[in-house]
């Protein structure tokens, strides 16, 4: 019965007590520091509470006993006990500095990701239009994220990497990391099975975190948002996957914002609601979450926060994914963030095919 | 002082009986009652907070939530367990409800030097603790205590009532503050010098300082909030060309201060408790003493550590990691000089050393680690994270509210004239202890594995450690349950308090217990705080009394002319 307890204060053989995996090259020197001034902590902490438990058991007297020494101070040990200390804070001060600067410059050619977050998701622009939620990388190439927020602030946070950064809405803040571990790739057989299971007993919900990779196969790190942001920040967590090489990274890129081969629009569009962020705020089974359900939506007529009414066809739906604050449904609040850039015209194509699809006709 | 049974025991005529009625208490200008009816009021809002803790250790068992709360909910019930701990429970503990009480009583006075403004400030507190509950009862906050903007400028939950609150709660504690720098200035006793003052009174006056000059940026923060959530002034919402990093510095600015105002009183009374019990005078008084200022003023300068993530410019981080760690020498001082205290003392591991030696243990793991967020590279990596949940922990809860229990336990008999019993002090302050280590020792190694803070939510590798903080929280709540029924028991059933139950050289050992209206019938005479030479036990009365120092005549043999009777030009 002790086992889920003690297991994580084991922990993986590989990546000691006190850290996750380390997979970046800040990695090393992060946890060297750590290391230094835990060693530091203890040898200031034995000491103190070894002379702790040693006064209160050694001069522990009855009521009314008198103390044995009456000296009051002592300038030299107080003044020592001042300033050693300061030196061994100088060279925690001088080393973290250190480090933090090799954290605020990004080398000149790496790659570069335009990171968008909104309340609860991320989007990771790789360019040409290829947009995706999952970061990727190539191992041992930097990759530099340049990071905006559409509504609050969220904080990207990769703990394999040892990196943190806030996102602020109004600014770009900028991070970089440089992955040493590429991700693995599982067997076709582990993933078929996983797929399997994931249509069958989730509704084609792939969460990675149940299976340990991602839809398409790779072993990944977490992404976390690490500044809270309201309803689902927990849940605000993707994945980053590293490529052995640039070509299998190129093939992934080319492939991210297609449509798979021998796959329905309707497919495609269920994909995308689940992996887009669509089914954090809208149901597909009638519920009322933060926005409007797709159960049964297309082809009904609905009123507006304007008083107007609106009928719910592929001119509608199109607009409200790449303008949403446009028409806001009564009773909703205008809080969706525009995926305008974000989707293609066949992605957008393969949502309203989704949508229709959910009549149940 | 002379030897005298007769200031041992119960006053019979004493603050609690001298008038009755409920209109005597609510009326009262008697700093003992202002403090007595703080003291009910945070400690409801310590059992609320203390409370809404629980729910959060239990909701969190499970990865996916053990209790059938939503998100939505969870969120709710973080934002006010940590609102509520800060501003109705922890900032105004030791100042306004121990310090109300003791404070006049310390420095020979019969009150505080603005008795009605005394009064004044506990009722803002209600005032301002009425808009916190009202946020509750309406729909809710779930911005967390910071309120960072521009979350907290779009969520639709009751953020301008409860920001209201907490400004109202922001003019308490000025008046507070105001009180105690006015008292301590003005109203020592003659002989009392600045350094004959006792250490509480130091820090006290050290965190007045803070409340004074920091609390108004507060108010300023908040009411800028509050303009901007309801007529978009455009200055923390980046919709409006606002900067929502501007309001993290305008609202750490007091924040990081405000961290000192809920420890530093908690250093004051664990100076108190290790020279008491140790029966031998505080080593390094002035270190001690000008430590709590050093504090006080340095921690003005390094709000910006709890910006480092948030993009300020390189230069800027720096600097502040450098001042950061620049505060954490004064109160390494204060630690060695409270070991050295102890030695060659006379311990009496009564309930309140108990506690003392409890804070002493826990606020050192809480300094220390604040190291590793001081340092910038591991705190990039630890930041929001679990590991910080830890640290601020250990530093407000097993520093602060373990020296606040212990004050609690050592000034009850002079509040209440009345004994607890000391074996079940001693059983909570053991549990306390191992309750407070299993809570937040995991969570530090939660946090450097990377689990963020303020999860609904969590994923699976984290549930083992998880599941021991929250069996720790639930043994940490059953100690601290232990400690007030000990100490209500104590209030119906306890035997009368001796005037020194510990043999304490302050001025309020001087009084009866509980004292008399008007503390002290003539002005006591002030000797040196930490003297300790002759106070004695006396089993009969099971307290300690002031012994007369040995009178000796000099010179023993009488010369036989003046000496002024010399001609000395001869």
């Amino acid at each position: 019965m002790f086992g889920p307890f003690l297991s994580p204060l084991w922990g993986d053989v590989n990546d000691g007590l006190w850290f996750p995996q380390d997979a970046s090259t800040f990695a090393g020197e992060v946890d060297s520091t750590f290391n230094m001034i835990l060693w530091i902590c203890i040898a200031f902490f034995i000491p103190i509470v070894i002379a702790l438990a040693w006064f209160a058991i050694k001069y522990h007297q009855p009521k009314g006993g008198k103390a044995t020494s009456r000296v009051r101070h002592n300038n030299v040990l107080e003044i020592s006990w001042s300033v050693f200390p300061a030196f061994v804070l100088v060279i925690m001060f001088v080393r973290g500095s250190w480090g933090y600067l090799d954290q605020r410059e990004p080398p000149t050619g790496a790659a570069e990701v335009n990171v968008q977050a909104f309340k609860w998701d991320w989007s990771m622009d790789y360019g040409n239009g290829i947009v995706s939620p999952e970061l990727h990388a190539v191992v041992n190439q930097p990759t530099r994220l340049v990071m905006r927020s559409t509504d609050v602030i969220h904080s990207l946070y990769v703990p394999a990497f040892r990196i943190k950064r806030d996102v602020v809405p109004g600014r770009y803040n900028v991070i970089w990391f440089e992955a040493t571990v590429a991700s693995e790739k599982v067997s076709q057989a582990e993933l078929d099975e996983a797929l399997k299971d994931a249509e069958e007993n989730h509704g084609g919900d792939f969460d990675p975190e149940r299976y340990g990779f991602t839809r398409q196969g790779y072993t990944y790190f977490d992404l976390y948002c690490a500044e809270y942001c309201g309803r689902d920040h927990s849940q605000m967590q993707t994945v980053v996957v590293v490529h052995e090489t640039q070509e299998d990274f190129e093939a992934w890129l080319a492939a991210a914002n297609v449509k798979p081969e021998g796959m329905t629009d309707e497919e495609y569009g269920r994909q995308l609601y689940q992996t887009r962020g669509c089914q954090s705020c809208h149901s597909i089974d009638g519920t009322r979450l933060v926005g409007p359900s797709f159960a049964g939506l297309f082809g009904t007529t609905h009123a507006l926060e304007s008083g107007e009414q609106v009928t719910v066809d592929e001119n509608y739906v199109r607009e409200s994914i790449l303008d949403p604050r446009a028409k806001i449904v009564a009773g909703y609040q205008a809080v969706m963030p525009s995926y305008k850039g974000q989707l293609t015209d066949e992605q957008i194509n393969s949502l309203v095919a989704f949508i229709k699809s959910l009549n149940g006709d | 002082m002379a030897t005298s049974a007769t200031h041992a025991g119960y006053a019979a005529d004493n603050y609690l009986n001298h008038s009755r009625g409920l209109a005597s208490w609510l009326f009262t200008l008697d700093h003992k009652r202002i403090g007595v009816m703080y003291l009910i009021g945070i400690l409801t809002s310590f059992l609320v907070g203390g409370l809404l803790a629980m729910a959060i250790r239990a909701h969190l068992m499970a990865p996916d939530g053990a209790l059938p709360l939503t998100n939505d909910q969870y969120n709710q019930v973080f934002t006010l367990h940590g609102a509520i701990m800060v501003f109705l429970f922890i900032i105004p503990s030791v100042p306004a409800a121990l310090g109300n009480f003791l404070v006049p009583v310390m420095l020979g006075a019969k009150d505080v030097a603005f008795p009605r403004m005394n009064l004044g400030s506990f009722y803002l507190w209600c005032f301002g603790a009425l808009f916190l509950v009202g946020a509750l009862l309406s729909s809710g906050l779930d911005t967390g205590w910071t309120f960072y903007t521009p979350y907290s400028t779009t969520t639709d939950t009751s953020v301008v009532l409860a920001t209201f609150g907490a400004f109202v709660l922001g003019f308490s504690s000025i008046f507070t503050g105001l009180n105690f720098i006015v008292t301590i200035n003005t109203m020592r006793p003659p002989g009392m010098t600045w350094f004959r003052m006792p250490l509480f009174l130091w820090a006290t006056y050290a965190t007045s300082i803070i409340q004074v000059l920091a609390t108004p940026v507060l108010g300023i923060t908040l009411l800028l909030l509050i303009a901007e959530r309801t007529m978009h002034i455009g200055i923390f919402d980046p919709e409006y060309n606002g900067d929502p990093v501007t309001y993290q510095h305008f609202f750490w600015f007091y924040s990081h201060p405000a961290v000192y105002i809920m420890i530093l009183p908690g250093f004051g009374i664990i100076s108190e408790l290790i020279s008491v019990h140790s029966h031998k005078g505080i080593f390094g008084y002035r270190f001690i003493a000008y430590s709590s200022i050093a504090i006080a003023l340095l921690g003005f300068l390094v709000w910006g550590h709890h910006m480092f993530t948030s993009g300020m410019s390189n230069l800027t981080t720096i600097v502040f990691s450098a001042l950061t760690f620049s505060v954490s020498i004064p109160s390494a001082i204060k630690v060695f000089n409270w070991l050295a205290t102890m030695y060659k003392g006379s311990i009496s591991l009564t309930t309140p050393m108990c506690y003392a030696l409890s804070f002493l243990f826990l606020f050192t793991i809480g300094g220390l680690t604040g190291l590793f967020l001081g340092t910038l590279n591991t705190d990039l990596h630890l930041h929001d994270t679990y590991f910080i949940v830890s640290h601020f922990h250990y530093v407000m809860m097993g520093g602060t509210v373990v020296a606040f229990v212990g004050g609690l336990f050592h000034w009850w008999p002079k509040m209440f004239g009345r004994m607890y019993n000391e074996f079940w002090g001693r059983i909570s302050a053991a549990i306390v202890f191992i309750g407070f280590n299993l809570t937040f020792f995991p969570q530090f190694i939660l946090g450097s594995r990377g689990m963020p803070r303020r999860y609904a939510t969590y994923d699976v590798e984290f549930q083992g450690l998880h599941q021991m903080s929250s069996i720790g929280a639930f043994l940490l709540g059953f100690g601290l349950l232990v400690a007030g029924l000990t100490l209500l028991h104590a209030l119906f059933k306890g035997k009368l308090a001796p005037s020194n139950p510990w043999g304490g050289a302050t001025l309020e050992w001087h009084c009866s217990s509980p004292p008399p209206h008007y503390n002290f019938a003539h002005a006591p005479v002030v000797g040196d705080p930490y003297e300790f030479d002759h106070i004695d036990y006396d089993r009969s009365i099971d307290g300690y009394v002031f012994t007369s120092p040995p009178r000796e005549v000099l010179p023993k043999t009488p010369q036989a002319e003046p000496a002024t009777a010399k001609d000395s030009h001869s």
